[in-house]
């Protein structure tokens, strides 16, 4: 590797974070972005994500340590060059009733343009091309207070798109948006990083981070770690991160289990068809592991209505209709 | 982010409207003028009297004057503050400055009191340091203080302070002297003459220009300063920039012509309404023109047609002002925002 960290957009050197110099909440961060990777920075609220997300491109001062964009600090570049190499999307969802959509995503030429903010063709031409890419091209000329937060987080995606960054950092970007939408975004960027692009950001969501990032940040007790999600699942990290929060990380299907204590094991029969998957995962909620050797044994049939779920245990059995009401008769039972 | 052809053609209309109520404003007053003597007169044909033509430059047409640079700096002042704090009902006088003229004019005015009549002149300059030492120490503080919200706050209660020790002053002084002072405080055109004029012209009309030049950067704080900044714009130096030309345009206003109420607010907001844009390089010279039709519009309603009496224009622009935000924010709700 180049020591100077010209092969990366971002090296962190020694880097130490925080808001006053006495409470550091992060000290001697050693991390890098390479040029089109994505990378998801993973931490419990209050480790300090958005701090080392700003500290990292500059928008707030850092307590030591160096930060070098394309191998330069950060320090030295002048406002509008630093603009030009990295772009930003906030937490915090922009209330600007007055503006439209494409109002907003102009905005993102502000570092191109001349004093008086003129667009010329080609910056106009880079504009439609975001909303496009973001789908938003219907909605141009809406004002942002009639979006949706999906749509308006997505205009305000567009808006660094246009900034024409070779890194966007994005501070929880799927913070306020449901799961589609947050699928939806998370496709938007990883097409993004297929173009070139090296994206960070930040997030809580650890399972679609696990599908889509080149490479993690976690944050945890203090420290900060980095790697392929695979290597940090390897290496326990995950059960270790999430073993203090009452959670449940089951490292074989890489999924929360969110009742920390088993409550018994169940030796389920049937083909495994749609009903078993959701069998099992009414199951997982309620706290049962699945074991051959289960002490309950639980088989499904399809019957006149859908489904008959028998569950014999000690000898006695008993059927049931729906899942509801198994669930009902196993959580009364304990 | 084009101009547009609406923009244009309301930006006409202010202008013909300006126009219209200028020659309007000129004819008024206890000697009638009329538009055809005044043309006549610079045509080379009949003559005015040398009295009408005194009245005409050294009242009417600096009256005029005054109100066109008051109407175009103070609700600039208020555009930018709105902008900058994110907040529909900054105005040009929330940072302070305005008290600070007022603990001036009170200085001079209440402590000198005793000693006679006091110059327009030495009201005006104590104004003016008045409002000047507000700016220095915000400027200081914004140094300091890097939340722009705290600032705000910081002002407010700075210019209760201000009003608070105002009105110890006015509780001990004397009748005839808290009399000039009040009467200072409820605002007037038409004291501004021959070389404060100049003076006033010579410190608005380029720190107006500045804040033209200054509305790119205006559109990028729309979003709040943490996006400016990561769109490059340099914040310390725009909320320095923004500070300092408000303070000069509202400090040298209230200074020649005492504070004037409302338009700083209200302005910008009929501005929004009427061009129904948020871009800063319409709405900052579409301010200084309704701003500018709007004092004249007052100066108009203040003399009274038809009598007399002169209304202190503070008074005028309040119930011009108020009725108007009032209107907007129920017959459209989004005029209370941005």
């Amino acid at each position: 590797m180049d020591r100077t960290g010209k092969d990366h957009i971002i090296s962190l050197e020694k880097l130490s974070i925080g808001y006053q110099p006495a409470f550091a909440l992060l000290e001697e961060i050693n991390l890098t972005v390479g040029p089109g990777e994505m990378v998801a920075l993973i931490g419990r609220n209050g480790t300090g994500k958005s701090t080392l997300l700003k500290s990292m491109i500059g928008l707030i001062p850092s307590l030591g340590g160096l930060c070098r964009l394309e191998g330069r600090s950060i320090t030295q570049f002048d406002l509008p060059a630093r603009a030009r190499l990295v772009s930003f999307v906030s937490s915090q969802i922009a209330q600007l009733p007055s503006l439209t959509v494409r109002e907003v995503v102009a905005l993102g030429r502000l570092p191109y343009t001349g004093w008086m903010g003129r667009m010329d063709r080609t910056d106009l031409a880079l504009v439609d091309q975001a909303l496009e890419e973001v789908q938003l091209l219907s909605f141009a000329d809406r004002k942002l207070d009639r979006l949706s937060d999906g749509e308006r987080q997505r205009a305000m995606i567009a808006r660094a798109f246009v900034q024409d960054t070779r890194l966007m950092v994005l501070d929880e970007p799927t913070a306020f948006l449901d799961i589609p939408n947050t699928f939806d975004l998370i496709r938007l960027l990883s097409r993004f990083r297929d173009g070139g692009k090296s994206i960070v950001y930040s997030t809580h969501d650890l399972e679609t981070a696990m599908q889509c990032a080149d490479k993690m940040w976690v944050i945890h007790e203090g420290k900060i770690l980095e790697g392929a999600p695979e290597d940090l699942g390897l290496s326990g990290l995950f059960d270790e991160v999430f073993r203090s929060s009452g959670i449940n990380y089951d490292e074989h299907s890489g999924k929360f289990l969110f009742k920390g204590i088993c409550l018994g094991s169940v030796r389920l029969e049937g083909k495994k068809d749609r009903a078993f998957s959701w069998t099992v995962n009414a199951l997982e909620r309620l706290g049962y592991s699945l074991d051959s050797q289960g002490e309950i044994q639980l088989s499904i049939k399809p019957s006149d209505a859908a489904y008959q779920w028998t569950l014999e245990k000690n000898g006695s059995s008993k059927s049931f209709t729906s899942l509801y009401k198994l669930a009902r008769f196993l959580t009364q039972g304990k | 982010m084009r101009i547009g052809s609406r923009s244009v053609a309301i930006m006409y209309s202010m202008g013909l409207l300006l126009i219209v109520l200028f020659l309007i404003d000129l004819r008024l007053g206890s000697i009638r003028i009329s538009l055809g003597e005044i043309v006549g007169h610079l045509w080379g044909g009949e003559k005015l009297s040398d009295q009408q033509v005194v009245i005409l430059t050294k009242f009417r047409l600096p009256r005029l004057a005054t109100a066109l640079l008051a109407g175009a700096a103070l609700p600039v002042c208020g555009l930018q503050m709105q902008t900058l704090f994110r907040n529909p009902l900054a105005g040009p006088y929330v940072l302070g400055i305005s008290s600070g003229a007022s603990f001036g004019a009170a200085l001079v005015v209440l402590g000198a009191g005793a000693a006679g009549i006091v110059a327009t002149w030495s009201l005006a300059i104590a104004a003016w340091i008045g409002a000047g030492t507000v700016m220095l120490l915000l400027l200081f503080v914004s140094y300091r203080i890097k939340e722009v919200m705290t600032i705000l706050i910081l002002g407010i209660m700075f210019s209760s302070g201000l009003a608070a020790v105002i009105s110890i002053m006015q509780y001990f002084s004397e009748a005839s002297a808290l009399k000039s002072f009040v009467i200072w405080s409820m605002g007037s055109l038409g004291n501004v003459t021959g070389s404060q004029l100049s003076i006033m012209t010579w410190a608005i009309t380029p720190v107006l220009l500045v804040t033209l030049g200054y509305s790119k950067v205006l559109n990028g704080l729309m979003l709040g300063e943490e996006y400016a900044a990561s769109m490059g714009i340099r914040i310390e130096r725009t909320r320095i920039i923004i500070f300092a030309t408000t303070s000069i345009l509202a400090g040298t206003i209230t200074a020649f012509c005492g504070p004037i109420g409302f338009i700083g607010i209200a302005v910008p907001h009929m501005v929004r309404f009427l061009f129904r844009r948020s871009d800063h390089r319409i709405l900052m010279p579409a301010t200084m023109l309704t701003g500018m039709v709007v004092m004249v519009l007052s100066d108009i309603v203040s003399q009274l047609p038809g009598t007399e009496r002169i209304l202190p224009i503070n008074a005028v622009t309040s119930l011009i002002g108020i009725p108007v935000v009032i209107w907007l924010v129920i017959m459209n709700r989004k005029a209370q925002s941005l």
